[in-house]
C-alpha cells in the first residue's frame, strides 16, 4: 500500500513551522523570566498607575452627559474638515451635481451646529 | 489716560469719601519715590471697595499681593535723665545723668497690594497704588482683613501669603496653603525661619 | 580563564569565526533597548526632548521609545528639580516601574538640588530616595552630556555579569524593587533620606551632622 500524502500535508507542516518561528522566542523569553527572574510584587509596584499620585475613589463614576454633547459638536468639524479637504483638492474637475451633494452636506452639519447652539451646548458653565 | 494721584491726594479722597477711615502714608525714600497707604482693619474693606468704585480711579486690577516679615527690632537711644547722685564732696546732688535705653519694638506682618486701573489704562510701567495691612505682631496676633470680595485676583495670593508668611487674612473664602503641603507647619519665607537639618554637611558613618 | 576565553575568541575573530556567549548576547540585547519614562520635571526635560529629536537623536541608542507609562520603562531619567512636594511622586513612579530597571539623575538639581539648594522646597538630590545609576553635572546638561551619560549607562548594563554578587537587580531576589515613599511631614520630607540607598563611594551610609 502506497498512499501518496495529501498535498495539504506541506502546507500544514509550514504553518506549524511559521507558528513555531513566532512563538519559540516568547517561549523562551517568558521562561527566561519564570526561571531566572524573580517576580517582586508590591504594594506600589501593583497600585494604579496616575501619574505617580496615589490613586483616588473609584473609577466607576458618573460623568457628566454634557461632554458627550462637546464630543458630537467636535465631530461636527472634524468630519467637516476631512471631507472639505478630498474635495477642495478636485473642485475643478467636479460637475455640478457633486457641489451640490457637497453643499447638502455642510448644510446638514452646520444644521447640527445651529441645533447644538440652541440647544446651549456652547454656553459654558 | 490720566495721571494717577498722588499718595497724599489720594489719602486726602479716602478720608473724603470713606467716614472714619485712617489712612498712613508711607514714604518710599527711594528713587521710585513710591510712597503707600497704610490702612486701618475695621476700614481696609471699605476703602478697598471706594477705590475700586471710584468714578475717577476705578482701581479694579490688584496685580499683586505679597508679604513683608519686619523682625522685632530693639531700639537703642540715648536718654538724658536727672538723678540723684553723690558728687566728689559726698553731697547728693541732683545732676543730668546720660542712659542708654533699650526698648523692645514688636515685629509685625505686613499684606502689600499693588493696584492697577483696567478701565483708564493704568499700568505698568506707571507705578501702581500700594497698599499696606498691617498685623499687630509675628506670632498670635498676626490677622489682617481679606480683599478677596473686593478683588477676585487675590485669593491664590492671599493664600500663598498665608502659606509662606503666616498671615491669616480673615473673610478669605479659602484659606489653605496653596504652594506647601497640608500638615507643613513653618512658613518658610518668614527671616526667622531655619530650614530642617537635611543638608548642613553629610559623612561618612564609621 | 577569563583571560584564555578572551584571547581564544580573539584568536576566532581573526580567522573570521564570530562567538560569543550568553551573557554578551542577552546584555547585547538588553543594553540596546533601554526604553525611557515619559517624564520631565524642569528646564533639563527641554534638553532631554531635544536630544530625542532630529539632531541628537537618541533612537542611534535604541531608547528612542519613551513610554508613557512606568510599567513598560526600564529607565527613569530625572530631568530637572525635584521639588520636595514631587519627590514621593518620583520614588513611586520608579517603583511602579518593572525591573530591570535605571535611573539617570539629570543636571544639577537632580543631583544635588544644584542652584535651589537652600531653598526650603527643592530636595536635595533624588539619590536620597532612589538608587542612581548615571550622574550628569550641568545646568541644564546638553544634549551631548545627556548621550554621554547614556552610554555610560550603556557601558554598565554591557559589564553586569549575570551570575554572582554584582549580578543585575532584577535577577537577584533578595534585592528590593521597591524603595518607601517619603511622606510629608511637619517641617520637610520624612525620612530626609533612605539609608539603604543614600551611601558614599565605599558604600557605607552618608548621615547629617548639623
Amino acid at each position: 500500500m502506497n498512499i501518496p500524502p495529501h498535498p495539504w500535508w506541506t502546507i500544514v507542516a509550514l504553518l506549524l513551522g511559521a507558528v513555531a518561528f513566532g512563538f519559540t522566542p516568547l517561549a523562551l523569553a517568558w521562561l527566561w523570566a519564570r526561571v531566572f527572574s524573580p517576580q517582586k510584587p508590591g504594594a506600589d509596584k501593583n497600585a494604579t498607575y496616575e501619574c505617580g499620585l496615589e490613586s483616588k475613589g473609584d473609577a466607576w463614576i458618573q460623568f457628566g452627559a454634557s461632554y458627550y454633547l462637546y464630543a458630537i459638536v467636535f465631530l461636527v468639524f472634524d468630519v467637516e474638515a476631512v471631507f472639505l479637504l478630498p474635495f477642495a483638492v478636485a473642485f475643478s474637475s467636479l460637475p455640478a451635481g457633486a457641489c451640490i451633494a457637497m453643499l447638502v452636506f455642510l448644510l446638514l452639519l452646520v444644521e447640527g451646529l445651529v441645533w447644538a447652539c440652541q440647544k446651549g451646548v456652547l454656553t459654558w458653565a | 489716560m490720566t495721571a494717577l494721584p498722588t499718595a497724599e491726594d489720594l489719602k486726602a479722597q479716602i478720608e473724603a469719601g470713606v467716614p472714619g477711615a485712617m489712612v498712613t502714608i508711607v514714604p518710599n525714600g527711594s528713587p521710585s519715590a513710591q510712597d503707600s497707604l497704610l490702612l486701618d482693619h475695621e476700614h481696609a474693606r471699605a476703602v478697598a471697595l471706594f477705590l475700586r468704585d471710584h468714578p475717577d480711579l476705578r482701581l479694579d486690577f490688584c496685580s499683586l499681593v505679597t508679604g513683608v516679615d519686619w523682625l522685632d527690632t530693639e531700639l537703642t537711644e540715648k536718654v538724658k535723665v536727672k538723678k540723684l547722685a553723690a558728687g566728689p564732696d559726698g553731697v547728693e546732688t541732683e545732676q543730668e545723668v546720660e542712659e542708654t535705653r533699650k526698648t523692645k519694638v514688636p515685629g509685625y506682618l505686613e499684606a502689600v497690594y499693588h493696584l492697577f486701573s483696567m478701565e483708564k489704562k493704568h499700568g505698568p510701567p506707571s507705578l501702581p497704588v500700594v497698599l499696606r495691612l498691617r498685623t499687630a505682631n509675628r506670632s498670635d496676633r498676626n490677622h489682617v482683613p481679606s480683599l478677596t470680595s473686593v478683588w477676585r485676583s487675590c485669593e491664590f495670593q492671599e493664600r500663598e501669603a498665608f502659606d509662606l508668611y503666616g498671615i491669616v487674612f480673615d473673610g478669605h473664602p479659602d484659606l489653605r496653603r496653596i504652594l506647601m503641603w497640608e500638615g507643613f507647619e513653618d512658613h518658610p519665607m518668614r527671616k526667622d525661619y531655619v530650614p530642617p537639618a537635611d543638608d548642613i554637611l553629610l559623612e561618612a558613618r564609621p | 580563564m577569563a583571560d584564555d576565553l578572551k584571547d581564544l575568541k580573539l584568536e576566532l575573530s581573526k580567522n573570521g569565526i564570530f562567538t560569543t556567549t550568553l551573557e554578551e548576547l542577552y546584555n547585547w540585547g538588553r543594553r540596546n533597548s533601554v526604553w525611557p519614562l515619559t517624564f520631565g520635571l524642569a528646564c533639563c526635560a527641554i534638553e532631554m526632548i531635544a536630544t530625542t529629536m532630529a539632531r541628537y537623536d537618541l533612537a542611534r541608542f535604541g531608547a528612542e521609545v519613551f513610554r508613557p507609562s512606568p510599567r513598560q520603562a526600564d529607565l527613569i531619567i530625572v530631568s530637572g528639580t525635584v521639588t520636595k512636594k514631587m519627590a514621593p511622586q518620583v520614588v513611586r513612579l520608579y517603583n511602579q516601574m518593572p525591573e530591570p530597571k535605571y535611573v539617570i539623575a539629570m543636571g544639577a538639581c537632580a543631583i544635588s538640588g544644584g542652584p535651589f539648594r537652600d531653598g526650603y522646597n527643592v530636595l536635595k538630590g533624588i539619590d536620597r530616595y532612589i538608587p542612581v545609576d548615571v550622574h550628569i553635572p550641568g545646568c541644564p546638561p546638553r544634549p551631548e552630556a545627556l548621550i554621554h551619560a547614556f552610554m555610560t549607562l550603556q557601558k554598565k548594563i554591557e559589564e553586569q555579569a549575570l551570575r554572582g554578587e554584582s549580578r543585575p537587580r532584577h535577577l537577584n531576589a533578595d534585592l528590593p524593587s521597591e524603595f518607601p515613599v517619603p511622606e510629608f511631614g511637619a517641617h520637610g520630607l520624612e525620612p530626609a533620606q533612605n539609608d539603604e540607598v543614600f551611601l558614599n563611594e565605599t558604600g557605607n551610609p552618608l548621615r547629617i551632622i548639623q
